[in-house]
């Protein structure tokens, strides 16, 4: 069957990258790898799931497949939005030090004033053509 | 009571307000005041235009929020030894002449808050009193205070009161977030009558009712 073979490559090829990214604590790698190996399991022997199903009284099988599924999605999904929470906290906060420390940078030393944008060529060229004018010096 | 009104700071958080807040901070200049005006981010020439009366100006690199900004400009005066702080709209909303009245009110309270439901509210719609009045029961439901105004930007608190009040609400859920936070601190409040003037560009820069939404959101999910 096409789909055993598509979900098998999925987890397998999660489960490569997993390993190919081993840099967490191997209690964290050994969670994953036991639902990689559970979620294998669950797609070459359907009939393991319905039996846990009944035991925990889900009537099918691949109902009590969606219910974790939500629940996990759920619990991702918070996890991240706690992270993001306190990602926007800290840009605040070196937002805040930023902007404090160079207002006092100034205020010790005040900066040069800022590049005036060039003028477009014709002008500049009528205003800083050298005018040769009677009694002038430089001429 | 203070006699030297430098020592008494003046934070205005300004989001694109350009055209206005040179007026604004003028008229808090001229009172005698010190004041620092937090840019966050503004796309227009908010910083330069403040500068020219005399404020300090702290620009936000990146846009942060108006919660954000009154902490920035907090801190900011905290560091130059301000000893009483005013949190004041850069939209021309409120009247410097009120600030004094809340500045003197600290001798015998930590936080003194503006209420425009003492005072006077000039140029609102029926539409926007109704709803504040609404937002104010809400508020005083959560924080479990009884006040007559509870979403005034106009505020003063003593230094002393700084370290319980730091704003973690980036937004505009700050307001709140003050309220709970001068009720766990225990600190001393007063109300004090402030004047509310409503202009065409103050009420476009208001809050609607969706963003009161987002605001309750902000204040129950976030921080």
């Amino acid at each position: 069957m096409i789909i055993r073979i598509l979900l098998l490559v999925g987890l397998a090829a999660t489960g490569w990258l997993i390993f190919l990214r081993r840099n967490r604590l191997p209690i964290h790698i050994m969670t994953v790898f036991g639902l990689l190996v559970a979620g294998g399991a669950a797609v070459i022997f359907p009939e393991m799931t319905q039996k846990v199903a009944e035991l925990v009284g889900v009537g099918r099988g691949a109902d009590l497949v969606t219910y974790i599924a939500i629940v996990a999605v759920m619990f991702v999904l918070l996890h991240y939005y706690t992270k993001f929470v306190e990602l926007q906290r800290q840009v605040t906060e070196l937002t805040r030090e930023i902007a404090i420390l160079r207002t006092e940078v100034d205020r010790v030393a005040p900066p040069a004033p800022e590049p005036k944008p060039l003028q477009a060529r014709d002008e500049r060229v009528d205003q800083e053509a050298p005018r040769l004018v009677a009694g002038d010096d430089r001429v | 009571m203070p006699t030297d009104r430098s020592a008494t700071w003046v934070v205005i958080a300004a989001f694109n307000e350009g055209k206005v807040i040179r007026e604004v901070v003028g008229e808090v200049v001229r009172g005698g005041w010190s004041v620092v005006v937090v840019d966050d981010g503004s796309k227009d020439d908010t910083a330069e235009a403040a500068r020219v009366p005399g404020a300090v100006v702290i620009r936000h690199p990146i846009n942060r929020g108006q919660g954000a900004s009154l902490q920035t400009g907090i801190d900011y005066a905290l560091r130059r030894g301000a000893r009483y702080l005013v949190t004041f709209d850069a939209d021309g909303q409120h009247d410097a002449a009120d600030i004094p009245v809340l500045v003197e009110a600290l001798a015998d309270a930590d936080v003194a808050l503006g209420s425009r439901f003492l005072g006077r509210v000039e140029g609102a719609k029926g539409s926007r009193v109704a709803m504040l009045k609404t937002a104010t029961a809400v508020s005083n439901r959560m924080s479990g205070m009884k006040l007559t105004d509870a979403h005034c930007g106009l505020r003063a608190f003593r230094r002393e009161a700084a370290p319980s009040l730091r704003i973690t609400q980036d937004r505009m859920a700050h307001a709140s977030e003050l309220l709970r936070k001068i009720k766990t601190a225990g600190l001393r409040v007063v109300e004090m009558p402030v004047t509310i003037r409503y202009t065409e560009h103050s009420m476009s820069k208001g809050q609607g009712g969706i963003q009161a939404v987002r605001i309750l959101f902000d204040y129950f999910f976030r921080a």
